[in-house]
């Protein structure tokens, strides 16, 4: 365990900290995926074990994984899973990963009635849309300055469902209407690859562009010749995977051979995400995935980049000119090297060149670095021990006499947990929030 | 307005004494003194109580180096309540009740204040305590011993007299975060000293308002006009609206507010010179790059001298 740093006691000195790079080393691929990773796995259990297709599949209940104990109640497998998710937590060490600086991702969902399909529980459709959801918010967390904008293909055309924001929340909100999104007629592959390249026309040449592609459909109904299309792709840089849903169609092949990305066939629900989640580290660590601790260090991708921060102009201040489009705005964001007026960030100052980011979107990734040691399960309550939790101030909850090995699993009997640095007692939903979403000791701020 | 949630108002006092005081020394006109400052707070959580019966109201104080929950509506878990004060016709007992707790409270923590009173106050432990606060309230677990039924819609007014604390950017923005993730809105009123970076930030980020005092004497009235509606009302009537926001960050290495960083591209920390190592991750970075920066061996590192000056466009 690295020293704790969540108090930002950082030193002066740039090099006397004592982080152990391979304390880092893959630590995130614990945390970033036990989140939604244990349902997949589950359901491939129960499957019987197998990889096959998922029409091949015996039928499954989702219920049997929950025991009922002697007493025909639920409360203590429900006890047990809470506790074991507590101690997976505990255990999974936190760490530096890799980030990309930009990456820019347009994905592709399919609306085709092909969706509806029932092959996938509980439709292609739904299975989609939970599936986008989750990769957004891990996508995000992987790549706090990329963008992300979302293409439909419904009816034979390509239909905007959420523009290129660097901001989760927004894109979230985009999808998470299911009945606007309701699937209808066929897929045009051309016309939402069309509308996703000009979408990114406008990016410098460094930043990644990318295009997500979950394909339910055998068919695709193009106005024109799909292979031009392709070449246009190739020309412009753009990277296209595809996930497909149903089975291989060689157009879908071919455009991610040419363009440089992955093409895969999700055998079932399982598969489909770890294809889909695939897509989430940048496209250069999947070319060499050897990360080890030592090679972290002498990567020759690594850089230090220099950024700009800039000042935001609200939509209330008096329109003028930005320097990206030279179009009357009022809106903007201002560079701090020349001041010059930009449309949206992150980008490059047109003037002067400099790397032009929200700061805020680079904080979102801090909590990484400088986890909260993870509190101690509280066997007895100390004589002096305050009787308010340290962190919501609320009385902490009656401790319950249940749970016989409550000190194993690391759920504590007196419902008490401990901060190692600042010896506060915090309750249960604090324990729980603090490191979950807070990533701040209150006790030791 | 009968059928807007009930409201959750986290309050979040700045007590630093060095500030108050100055702020006390103040020309004509424009000095608001601490004790006049609690007056006029107290009449605005009274308000807020008034406006609706469930309403609810925590008050957490930061002092220097120390942050206090100040008093929070008694729930299912509080019997706060001292019977033991004398009853008076004239006064609504609730009000009172609230008003002697949080002065008394304020008083007291200032008592014992001792040598710290330059240190930086425990802002970022009263927003983390707030938010403690409101994730377990808002928990439907908890939540159903509390009586209520209707929807709580939780926010956070901050208090402000201290400048930026640039120590804590990491956790003030993890805070930040963290808020966005409850959905609780926190809106800023700086009071008096200059404008403060970071809380421009954290009412941006979680879609609250970041309001500065022109007119210190008139506290109460800004409290009322911008802070009193709920969300619900917010869309509806005229709300101050956001002003510029600075989006600058702290560099790791000296905690100096920085508008152009020099980011190490694996772990993203913010440096205000050129390294050439990252101290957060070991990594190492290609001469090269550095060389473009002007980074070479007779400078020193980390007298921060070096700053954006020497940086060459690319
Ligand atoms: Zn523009
Ligand atoms: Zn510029
Ligand atoms: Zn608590
Ligand atoms: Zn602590
Ligand atoms: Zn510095
Ligand atoms: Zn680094």
């Amino acid at each position: 365990m690295p020293p704790n740093r969540s108090n930002l006691d950082l030193s002066d000195s740039d090099y006397d900290e004592e982080v152990d790079v391979d304390d880092y080393d893959g630590g995130r691929k614990h945390t970033g995926k036990t989140k939604g990773k244990e349902l997949p796995k589950n359901r491939d259990m129960g499957l019987g074990g197998k990889d096959g297709y998922s029409w091949e599949a015996t039928y499954t209940r989702t219920w049997d994984a929950v025991q009922e104990d002697e007493g025909g109640s639920l409360q203590n497998a429900v006890e047990d899973l809470l506790a074991r998710g507590r101690r997976r937590r505990l255990l999974a060490p936190t760490g530096a990963i890799r980030r990309t600086i930009i990456r820019h991702l347009v994905i592709l969902i399919d609306l085709s009635s092909s969706m509806l399909d029932r092959d996938m529980r509980p439709t292609r459709f739904d299975l989609t849309l939970q599936y986008t959801r989750e990769f957004i918010v891990e996508w995000f967390d992987q790549n706090p300055l990329g963008q992300v904008g979302i293409i439909g293909m419904r009816g034979g055309l390509g239909e905007k469902i959420g523009d290129m924001t660097g901001n989760p929340q927004e894109i979230l909100k985009t999808i998470s209407d299911r009945d606007k999104l309701l699937p209808d007629g066929e897929p045009s592959l051309q016309n939402a690859l069309e509308m996703a390249r000009s979408s990114m026309n406008h990016l410098p040449a460094h930043s990644s562009r990318e295009v997500l592609i979950l394909f339910g459909s055998l068919t695709t109904c193009d106005p024109g010749n799909i292979h031009d299309t392709v070449q246009a792709a190739i020309s412009d840089k753009v990277r296209v995977s595809v996930v497909a849903l149903a089975a291989e169609m060689k157009i879908c092949r071919d455009l991610c051979n040419k363009t440089g990305g992955a093409f895969g066939v999700a055998l079932n629900e399982g598969h489909y995400r770890d294809l889909l989640f695939e897509a989430i580290p940048p496209p250069a660590q999947r070319a060499n995935p050897s990360t080890g601790g030592s090679a972290l260090s002498s990567n020759p991708s690594s850089d230090l980049l220099i950024m700009g921060f800039p000042t935001r102009i609200p939509e209330s201040s008096a329109p003028s000119l930005c320097v990206c489009h030279s179009e009357l705005k009022r809106h903007g964001y201002l560079c701090p090297r020349c001041l010059a007026k930009l449309c949206d960030v992150p980008t490059d100052c047109d003037i002067c060149g400099l790397m032009i980011v929200s700061s805020p979107h680079l904080a979102r990734s801090y909590h990484h670095l400088f986890p909260v040691k993870p509190y101690q399960a509280r066997t007895t309550i100390a004589d002096a021990a305050p009787e308010t939790c340290g962190g919501c101030s609320l009385a902490f909850p009656v401790p319950r006499v249940t749970l016989s090995d409550g000190s194993a699993s690391g759920v504590s009997p007196v419902g008490r947990y401990g901060c190692p640095d600042c010896q506060k007692d915090f309750c249960s939903d604090c324990d729980e929030f603090v490191h979950s979403v807070l990533h701040v000791c209150p006790g030791c701020s | 307005m009968s059928q807007s949630a009930q409201s959750h108002l986290t309050l979040i006092l700045d007590l630093s004494p060095k500030q108050w005081h100055l702020s006390s020394l103040e020309p004509d006109g424009q000095a608001l003194s601490l004790l006049s400052f609690i007056t006029q707070v107290l009449a605005f959580m009274n308000s807020h109580l008034a406006l609706r019966h469930e309403n609810t109201i925590s008050v957490l104080g930061a002092f220097p180096r120390k942050s206090v929950m100040l008093y929070s509506t008694p729930g299912a878990n509080d019997s706060g309540l001292d019977s033991t004060a004398p009853q008076d016709a004239n006064t609504y007992q609730p009000f009172k009740t609230v008003d002697t707790i949080v002065s008394s409270r304020i008083m007291e923590e200032m008592e014992s204040i001792s040598d710290s009173i330059d240190s930086p106050t425990g802002l970022v432990g009263a927003l983390s305590k707030g938010l403690c606060h409101i994730n377990r309230v808002i928990n439907p677990a908890t939540r159903s011993s509390i009586e209520s039924s209707s929807p709580l819609d939780p926010r956070m007014l901050i208090l402000s007299v201290s400048p930026d604390m640039s120590t804590s950017y990491i956790p003030i923005m993890n805070t930040i975060f963290a808020a966005q993730k409850l959905k609780v809105k926190i809106d800023v009123c700086k009071i008096f000293g200059e404008d403060n970076v970071f809380l421009q930030q954290a009412a941006h980020l979680t879609g609250g308002s970041y309001v500065a005092l022109m007119q210190r004497n008139a506290l109460l009235q800004y409290l009322v006009m911008c802070f009193l509606a709920s969300s619900s009302l917010r869309k509806i009537v005229a709300f101050p609206t956001h002003d510029r926001v600075d989006l600058r960050a702290a560099c790791f290495c000296h905690k100096d507010i920085v508008d152009i960083g020099y980011v190490c591209s694996v772990c993203l920390s913010i440096f205000c010179s050129p390294v050439p190592v990252c101290s957060t991750c070991r990594t190492k970075f290609p001469v090269k790059t550095l060389r473009r920066f002007g980074f070479g061996p007779p400078k020193a590192v980390g007298n921060g001298t070096s700053k954006s000056g020497s940086a060459t466009p690319q």
